[in-house]
């Protein structure tokens, strides 16, 4: 049967961007690490500039979401939506297009964010000329899965490609409306928005970023990989209805929670705090529906280390939903803005559901599109357990470091004055800072037992001629 | 559909797809629908209680009359409260008299620790121990003078104290000379430190004068401390400080500080830095 679908489908790209996503992970977990223990040992600059903290932050964010994440949307979308419509990839040579445009664009982010080419937009830093190229390239993979559902041979879409595509047209829409600028050189340009609505356009694609990139995209992945590898039906389908309109039309108003008490007018942030709590249903209903989807087969998590990835990412999936919702509340986030929890909030979702599910479907694709065993099964649970221990530490720490720093800077004493300086703050964070770096050198430790096992999978595959042997096995299929 | 389903007894929806992937039929969970409505009435009311849908012109205010200006102004307005009978004494004495005070003293200390950490700790260290280049403001030894009304003066104005780039006034060898009798805490032993004119800014004691802001030689405490003490002296004798005509001259400013913080402001830290240790 795999052989079957070697021949009918385009695996070729797949291929290729399942492996660079697991390269990326650690690319940018390796960054990510360097810079923690920069905050936690500040030498580690070595007064170079190219390597400081502000250069290689978003050389970090740019690596995880977009590289890793991206390739990892790309090859699990091409693969799901090539299976679920019964056809091949409508343009083999766009496909191409979008997995090299994408690889450059990657490239491009390497070079010209250590050299300080920023527009200063977070999450959306890579200056215009890389904007074009992300707008284009993002809209040939678009249009590929487009076509694809369009030539389908199934009547009904599956509701993978409903959250994939919901991703795809509302990433296109806040990318370019975000990126809007002027150009006053090849590497420098000037937001079009200014001021308090800048600030307002960067946090609703901020936001945005995380509510259909992160989530919509991770959860049509869910909805493939998670009833694929538990082989059983998802739990409701009009759960599933229910939840993605509710996602599809909530999470477009959450942005201004992340500028309460600034600014921006007060109906704005209180909608967005307003929304954000009236999003943790919508999004417990893809956590509930995946788990379910388990009901009557949860014993396979005691021999399925690849449901456990896909299961624990659930779990954090469930739980940032409700803590992100939360900080959104004006009293919360009087406490929680601008601290540490905020990273660890963030990574929750980053490392526990993003990754993990990603890594999960990522284990799953490699022995159907590569036709082999995975050349370690052990290999897989040692990084299930380096990935979940790396994570918890990691997001402990932030915690802690968090409300702490939240509690100091606001903690006044019998004279009504403030208790603590900016600096003893900084200084009671650094623990946390060391912990957070050993969290997050634990989770790339299991990344590159990954890269490891996937590279060796694929050199099994190589030297069995498996693929080769698919193809040609046509006949008898 | 229902005829070729493959998986029969099944309640699922007919539609199959990639061999086996398919959904159930199953209602939402019940707690989940009740919660999904919840959110919704949630909203609705928070929109009723607080600001939140814009118009053409405004937007609506919610009843509860909250504005996130209101709540800020309404905490200043809390600790100013605690503040107030403190504050209010403070603006009506000069720093020597709060200094006198004690019940004054102990929250102008309270109140002043924060700003010294933001404004004076990134040069002066957190508790008043210096840094590189910067000097100790918790011992008793002072450039300008521990008194209290000369601590508020270098707040405000500042200081900017010059030294005479000596490198092309002195040759090598006396240079050489005087720096070691520096390094032994006694400049007047080296005869050129009177000839050559150092006793005009030095004193002819070779102890400074705290009118100038110049550093007294004779004590073991360095304005520009270094491993190579012998070494750091002798460039301090060649370029001078803060000498305009030297590119190598030490740059050693203290930031006027009148513009930036409040009289009160300054006041406090003047008695915070008085009572560091050293104040006279």
């Amino acid at each position: 049967m795999e052989a079957a679908a070697e021949q009918k489908y385009n695996y070729d790209v797949v291929r290729w961007f399942t492996v660079m996503a697991v390269v990326y992970l650690v690319v940018g977990a390796t960054v990510g690490v360097y810079i923690a223990s920069e905050l936690a040992w500040p030498v580690l600059n070595f007064d170079i500039p190219y390597i400081t903290f502000g250069r290689l932050r978003p050389l970090h964010t740019n690596a995880v979401i977009f590289a890793f994440g991206g390739c990892a949307l790309m090859a699990t979308a091409f693969y799901s939506v090539q299976r679920t419509c019964g056809v091949r990839l409508w343009s083999d040579k766009l496909a191409w297009f979008t997995f090299w445009g994408w690889n450059l664009i990657i490239v491009s982010a390497v070079i010209t964010l250590p050299l300080g080419l920023t527009e200063s937009k977070e999450y959306a830093e890579l200056e215009w000329p890389i904007d074009i190229a992300i707008a284009v390239v993002w809209l040939s993979y678009m249009f590929n899965f487009v076509m694809t559902i369009a030539n389908r041979k199934t009547s009904h879409i599956y509701v993978s490609n409903w959250f994939f595509l919901g991703m795809m047209i509302m990433i296109t829409y806040l990318h370019v409306v975000n990126s809007l600028a002027i150009p006053v050189g090849m590497f420098k340009s000037y937001a079009l928005f200014s001021g308090v609505q800048d600030a307002m356009i960067q946090w609703w694609w901020g936001h945005n970023a995380v509510g259909f990139y992160l989530t919509a995209g991770f959860l049509g992945i869910m909805y493939y990989f998670v009833p694929k590898q538990a082989q059983r039906p998802v739990y409701s389908y009009r759960l599933s209805v229910i939840h993605f309109w509710a996602l599809m039309f909530g999470y477009v108003w959450l942005g201004a929670h992340h500028l309460q008490y600034t600014a921006l007018p007060d109906w704005t942030g209180s909608l967005g705090a307003a929304v954000s709590l009236a999003m943790i249903i919508p999004s417990w209903g893809g956590a509930v529906n995946g788990m379910m989807t388990l009901s009557g087969a949860w014993d396979k998590l005691r021999t399925d280390y690849i449901l456990r990835f896909l299961i624990i990412s659930l779990a954090f999936y469930a739980m940032s939903t409700f803590e992100g919702p939360v900080m959104s509340i004006k009293t919360v986030n009087a406490l929680s803005h601008y601290t540490d929890w905020t990273i660890g909030h963030v990574h929750s979702g980053a490392l526990g559901w993003v990754a993990m599910v990603a890594i999960g479907a990522i284990y799953h694709m490699m022995t159907r599109v590569f036709h082999v065993e995975l050349w370690s099964v052990k290999l897989v649970n040692a990084h299930f357990w380096t990935a979940t221990i790396g994570t918890v530490v990691y997001i402990v720490a932030m915690w802690v470091s968090g409300i702490m720093q939240g509690l100091m800077w606001r903690a006044y004493d019998e004279y009504g004055t403030l208790a603590y300086t900016f600096a003893e703050s900084v200084e009671a964070m650094h623990p946390y800072y060391a912990m957070r770096a050993v969290g997050g050198a634990i989770f790339l430790l299991g990344a590159v037992i990954m890269l490891f096992n996937i590279l060796m999978t694929v050199a099994k595959a190589s030297s069995e001629g498996s693929i080769q042997r698919a193809r040609t096995a046509a006949a008898t299929a | 559909m229902a005829d070729n389903n493959p998986f029969p007894g099944e309640n699922n929806t007919g539609h199959i797809w990639d061999d086996d992937l398919r959904e159930l039929d199953n209602p939402p969970p019940r707690w989940w629908m009740i919660a999904f409505w919840a959110s919704i009435i949630w909203w609705v009311t928070y929109g009723i209680l607080y600001p939140m849908w814009p118009g053409m012109k405004g937007y609506t205010k919610g009843i509860m009359g909250w504005t996130q200006i209101k709540e800020y102004q309404e905490g200043v307005k809390e600790v100013e409260a605690v503040r107030a009978k403190y504050e209010e004494k403070i603006a009506a004495m000069s720093a020597k008299d709060i200094l006198a005070d004690e019940e004054l003293k102990s929250y102008t200390i309270a109140s002043a620790k924060v700003l010294f950490g933001d404004n004076c700790a990134a040069c002066h260290g957190g508790g008043g121990q210096g840094g590189p280049g910067f000097p100790v403001l918790a011992d008793d030894d002072w450039l300008y003078g521990g008194k209290i009304e000369t601590i508020v003066q270098t707040i405000t104005g500042g200081r900017k104290g010059v030294m005479t780039a000596h490198g092309k006034i002195l040759k090598p060898e006396e240079i050489d000379s005087l720096a070691k009798a520096v390094l032994d805490h006694k400049p007047t032993s080296d005869p050129n430190f009177t000839a050559k004119g150092c006793i005009a800014c030095h004193g002819p004691d070779g102890k400074g004068m705290q009118v100038l802001g110049s550093a007294n030689l004779t004590d073991a405490i360095w304005r520009f401390k270094e491993d190579d003490q012998l070494a750091s002296i002798k460039y301090t004798i060649t370029h001078g400080v803060n000498d305009a005509t030297d590119p190598k001259t030490r740059v050693a400013e203290m930031p006027a500080f009148g513009k930036r913080l409040s009289k009160d402001d300054i006041k406090k830290l003047a008695v915070y830095v008085h009572e560091l240790g050293g104040g006279q």
